[in-house]
């Protein structure tokens, strides 16, 4: 995975602070990598290995827990996350239909990333808002009683959402990624590490 | 020193001194119980292979002989029904995620996992369960040594000897559940990794998951 | 320490609330619901919608937000409190009704009951609470203030007796604390039902300095958010139960664990934090009385396996969530090997009710064994979704056909789930036993974090025990051989099994590998893991066998043992609705007008029979698939 600029000023930069921050206590490893992948979005190797440096402990005890738990990422988030509900009620309220509607939609599969970054497509335990089911959070938004015709207006609100943007053309750091991503189109969808 | 106790191992007297841990006892009197996960210099017991169940007189379910203070009196048997039962199943299940190929593996002959089948008369071959994908890939990147991963148990011996005798700390547990693996730093080959190549791991190995290169 | 002193500032601190919240009756408020599940059902639209409204009124009223008082079925809810009218609740709100209440009722004075749920104080005209099934047998002891008090404010909870407890306790002596909780009987309510004041006392005699009390919110449970409502709706009666435990147990540092997967519940507990050190109960010399104790709030980072103590502990520490050998337990060497209380979200709500009104007033609710109430999430095909409170020993039947008012469509009832995928679904005959700790084990569940999800008839047991085992295979830490190959096998056999692939014998090594992983793994949830699947062999084995025998799935739910028909002799030539709603164009007309499936494109996504009109109701759902044969065949 290369590297967007910048990612590797973050990197150098901001992770002495945040690590600083915890007191460079190892005990603090996991509020370490959660503020790392507020900041970044996922945690890319480099961050992982200052971390580790930072902390003094192996390398691969940060690694372990960053593979261990839902939450982390090691490959970067789409710009739309999609999350699907698969606790019980949505289960049995129909989340796997819905799961399977965005897969369709999206054409990836659960746990990718669209090859242009702009989707990702992950499952979750239970967002607790069972008497809504099937649930699905769409960009941090719950969204409840998802069917596939629902699931077809979620994904015209986000081309809308998309057309809109375009039209103002961002400046800064989502100009510069698109560019890279531009430079190195065509890779495949990538699997979410660890699911 | 310790205070000196006697318990009861399968109708034998044996004394030890007090807190030690059973499996430890048992063994160390030449009496075998079935482990892969256990280190006995580990205060962190990691209790994971569930091999070495036993009865103790007095507790209503087996239990592992590795978490157990001996304690005066204790009379424990290492076979039982249940015992039994509970170890055939945990044996099955390690190896239907094993690649099963004893007659061309390189630890043929001195491999605990046959040593626990031969001890219990258990069968080398997966019967009940469905055996599960492993994963096919080898490093072979070290010069002395392979590593593959299709015949680890996850004892964690490795990582253990690494860390705190080698002083290296090279390998980890990652990931989780059924992906749970013994893993470099973002899965790179041994050889790109910190270690030393001492080979510590490899007399830790219990199986052939870290083998000698065959000469 | 100072008995009086600390009367007095808790006198002082409580008289400003109260001063506050009587301000706020002189002029109408609206109180919305928005918790994460309002907020889902679109309660901020209303909100703003009120807002709007007020402001262009010219009237001097107010919108404040409450949590949810787990009537979530009729989401988004507004409670109106009105001069000169009792407090009346309604559901089901949108823009439209926002703007037709400010107008008829705050403007005007109809209080439009045709949309009114239920009114909140007695009065001539409208029914409360106790009018209804639910209030009847609902008893609530901490969801008391939850959806009736602003969660971002603490002197809402200080007007409605809170922090009295924590005034009281701070003038009584650990041991006596430690005595009141023992005598209560109060179990922890995270699931396994420990005596909690068993807990604390093993905690406060154990040695080692500092000492901890944990908060775990790490709901994990699918099925349950009724910490999420707790701590969103009313996160200082938690607060309140930590400080309350840290005295008894001599603690100086306290932990909330919540789930990343709760954004607003980690954001009102850091509200609610900073306003009790800012009124002087948290940080040092506590209400003036040189007790020292302050907590903060750890984040989860998405591991169910953490829900389990010694796991949720390795986190703490930066490590991978894995649980650890018993003993020692936490309450002896817990977070940095130090003694820690972990208690569950629910188990400190009740502390400081009980240190208020005293053990005996605790034990005169619910059973011997087990004092108190019981907190359900209940969803699933059951008419009134949402949260309920009822003593222990209530039985199921009262809480599915009573508070939560029956099946919808009139189905057939099939089975309730309890207790997530620890827990296990039991048939009609236990409806009647009465609900606590030890009775539902012994019927082979488990109480649980509370989650009751009800299935009708169209929902497949083997199914669902799939489902759990799936969770749990994902959701397995991998560290013990039993959970993390035992239950692999076991989700393997269940997938064939609903695949119409499985054998008779498949069944028999189902049970022996559950018991096996029962009596084999190495902590609780793999030891539990196998519940959902020994407890639907034992009620719903007729289940498994038609799966087996017959490749039918007698609920019709396992998509490899349907299809989907459309009936021509039901199916009208004037309607496309089932066309337009298939997302693959798997539904097409035929050339005589009539609609088909074709079974290659179809992806039994359920849409077009949901969305065939009631008056045709043309599509149907046949097993085995082989049935789709003889139906075509009698065509020709």
């Amino acid at each position: 995975m290369k590297l967007l600029e910048r990612e590797k000023e973050i990197i150098s930069n901001e992770l002495q602070d945040i690590v600083d921050e915890y007191q460079s206590k190892p005990e603090n490893l996991i509020p370490i990598l959660q503020k790392v992948q507020d900041k970044l979005g996922y945690l890319p190797l480099p961050a992982m290995e200052k971390i580790a440096q930072a902390l003094h402990i192996p390398a691969v005890d940060v690694f372990g827990p960053a593979t261990f738990y839902n939450q982390f990422r090691l490959n970067p988030p789409g710009e739309h996350q999609v999350k699907v509900c698969m606790g019980t009620a949505c289960y049995m309220a129909g989340g796997s239909i819905a799961m399977e509607s965005f897969e369709r939609r999206l054409n990836i599969k659960e746990g990718e990333t669209s090859p242009d970054r702009k989707y990702s497509l992950e499952r979750v335990a239970c967002v607790g808002c069972c008497t809504m089911a099937p649930v699905v959070v769409v960009d941090d938004e719950v969204e409840g009683s998802v069917t596939p015709t629902r699931v077809d207006g979620i994904m015209l609100s986000f081309e809308a959402s998309d057309g809109e943007k375009k039209q103002e053309q961002v400046e800064g750091p989502e100009k510069e990624q698109r560019e890279e991503l531009e430079k190195e189109e065509k890779s495949e969808p990538e699997k979410k590490e660890g699911e | 020193m310790s205070k000196m106790i006697t318990l009861t191992i399968d109708g034998r007297k044996i004394t030890a001194s007090e807190g030690e841990k059973l499996l430890w006892v048992a063994l160390e009197n030449g009496i075998y119980i079935p482990n892969l996960c256990a280190i006995k210099e580990n205060n962190r017991l990691s209790a994971s292979c569930r091999l070495c169940f036993v009865e103790v007189e007095g507790l209503a379910a087996p239990v592992t002989s590795c978490t157990l203070p001996v304690s005066e009196g204790m009379v424990v048997k290492t076979r039982s029904p249940r015992v039994d039962r509970l170890v055939q199943t945990a044996f099955e299940l390690l190896l239907s995620h094993h690649r099963l190929e004893c007659s061309s593996c390189s630890k043929n002959g001195s491999c605990e996992l046959q040593k626990i089948a031969k001890e219990r008369g258990l069968k080398l071959r997966v019967k009940r369960f469905k055996p599960l994908d492993y994963e096919t890939e080898v490093d072979d990147s070290p010069k002395t040594f392979v590593f593959d991963r299709s015949k680890c148990v996850l004892c964690g011996r490795c990582i253990w000897i690494c860390r705190n005798i080698a002083k290296v700390g090279a390998i980890g547990f990652s990931r989780r559940g059924l992906e749970r693996v013994v893993s470099t730093f973002g899965d790179v080959p041994l050889a790109e990794s910190p270690c030393t190549e001492c080979g510590l791991c490899v007399e830790a190995c219990p199986g052939a998951a870290l083998a000698r290169v065959q000469a | 320490m100072n008995s009086a002193s600390i009367g007095d500032f808790y006198a002082e601190i409580k008289s400003k609330a109260d001063a506050k919240v009587d301000a706020l009756k002189e002029k109408p408020v609206v109180w919305i619901g928005t918790a994460t599940c309002g907020k889902a059902a679109g309660a901020m639209e209303v909100k703003e919608a009120f807002e709007e409204a007020i402001k262009n009124s010219g009237l001097d009223a107010e919108v404040k937000e409450v949590g949810c008082m787990g009537y979530c079925y009729a989401e988004p809810l507004v409670i109106i409190s009105k001069p000169g009218f009792p407090d009346i609740c309604y559901g089901y709100l949108d823009e439209g009704l926002a703007n037709r209440l400010v107008e008829d009722f705050l403007m005007n004075d109809d209080p439009c009951f045709e949309y009114a749920l239920v009114a909140l104080e007695t009065n001539d005209y409208f029914p409360t609470f106790s009018d209804f099934p639910r209030g009847v047998y609902e008893e609530k002891i901490i969801l008391e203030h939850c959806g009736f008090i602003d969660p971002g404010d603490i002197d809402h909870y200080i007007a409605r007796e809170g922090y009295a407890s924590l005034a009281k306790t701070l003038r009584m002596q650990p041991e006596e604390v430690i005595r009141e909780m023992k005598d209560s009987k109060l179990r922890g309510r995270g699931g396994a039902g420990f005596p909690t004041g068993v807990k604390w006392e093993t905690c406060s005699m154990a040695a080692g300095e500092p000492k901890y009390v944990i908060c775990n919110g790490d709901e994990g449970d699918p099925g349950a958010f009724m910490d999420r409502n707790i701590l969103e709706s009313n996160p200082h009666q938690v607060i309140e139960g930590m400080i309350i435990c840290a005295y008894a147990v001599g603690a100086s540092r306290g932990y909330l664990y919540i789930r990343a997967e709760y954004p607003q519940a980690i954001l009102r507990v850091k509200q609610a934090i900073q306003q009790a050190r800012e009124k002087g109960l948290l940080g040092d010399s506590i209400m003036g009385s040189g007790f020292n104790f302050d907590l903060e709030i750890f984040q989860g980072s998405g591991a169910f396996v953490c829900g389990e103590e010694t796991a949720l502990l390795s986190s703490m520490e930066g490590k991978m969530g894995i649980p650890q050998q018993r003993p020692p337990h936490p309450a002896v060497s817990g977070l940095r090997g130090k003694p820690t209380v972990l208690n569950n979200v629910k188990t400190l709500c009740y502390v400081p009710p009980i240190i208020r009104k005293g053990a005996d007033w605790f034990k005169s609710t619910g059973t011997p064994e087990s004092p108190g109430t019981a907190v359900f999430s209940l969803v699933g095909k059951v008419n009134c979704t949402g949260l309920v409170e009822v003593p222990m020993g209530t039985t199921l039947r009262n809480v599915i056909f009573d508070v939560g008012e029956g099946i919808p469509e009139e189905k057939g009832f099939r089975a309730v789930q309890i207790g997530g995928p620890s827990g296990g679904c039991l048939p009609e005959s236990a409806l009647d036993i009465p609900i606590d700790f030890d009775s539902l084990q012994e019927a082979g569940a488990i109480m649980g974090s509370g989650g009751l999800v009800v299935m009708d008839e169209d929902d497949c047991m083997v199914a669902v025990a799939r489902y759990f085992l799936e969770f749990t295979q994902h959701e397995s830490c991998g560290k013990c051989t039993f959970c993390r190959l035992g239950t692999r096998q076991m989700l393997d056999l269940l997938t064939k099994i609903t695949k119409g692939e499985g054998e008779l014998s498949h069944l028999e090594i189902l049970r022996e590998l559950a018991e096996d992983i029962k009596g084999g793994s190495l902590c609780n949830l793999g030891k539990t893991a196998p519940n959902p699947v020994l407890t639907t062999l034992r009620y719903f084995k007729d289940e498994y066998e038609a799966h087996i025998n017959k490749r039918t799935c007698p609920a019709k739910m396992c998509p490899d043992l349907i299809v989907y028909y459309i009936a021509p002799e039901k199916c009208s030539k004037l309607c496309n609705v089932c066309v337009g709603s298939c997302p693959t164009e798997a539904v097409y007309t035929r050339e005589d007008g009539l609609k088909a499936i074709d079974q290659e494109k179809c992806v039994k996504c359920n849409n077009c029979l949901k969305t065939c009109p009631p008056e045709y109701n043309a599509v149907v759902k046949l097993s085995p698939p082989e049935l789709l044969k003889e139906k075509e065949g009698n065509l020709s």
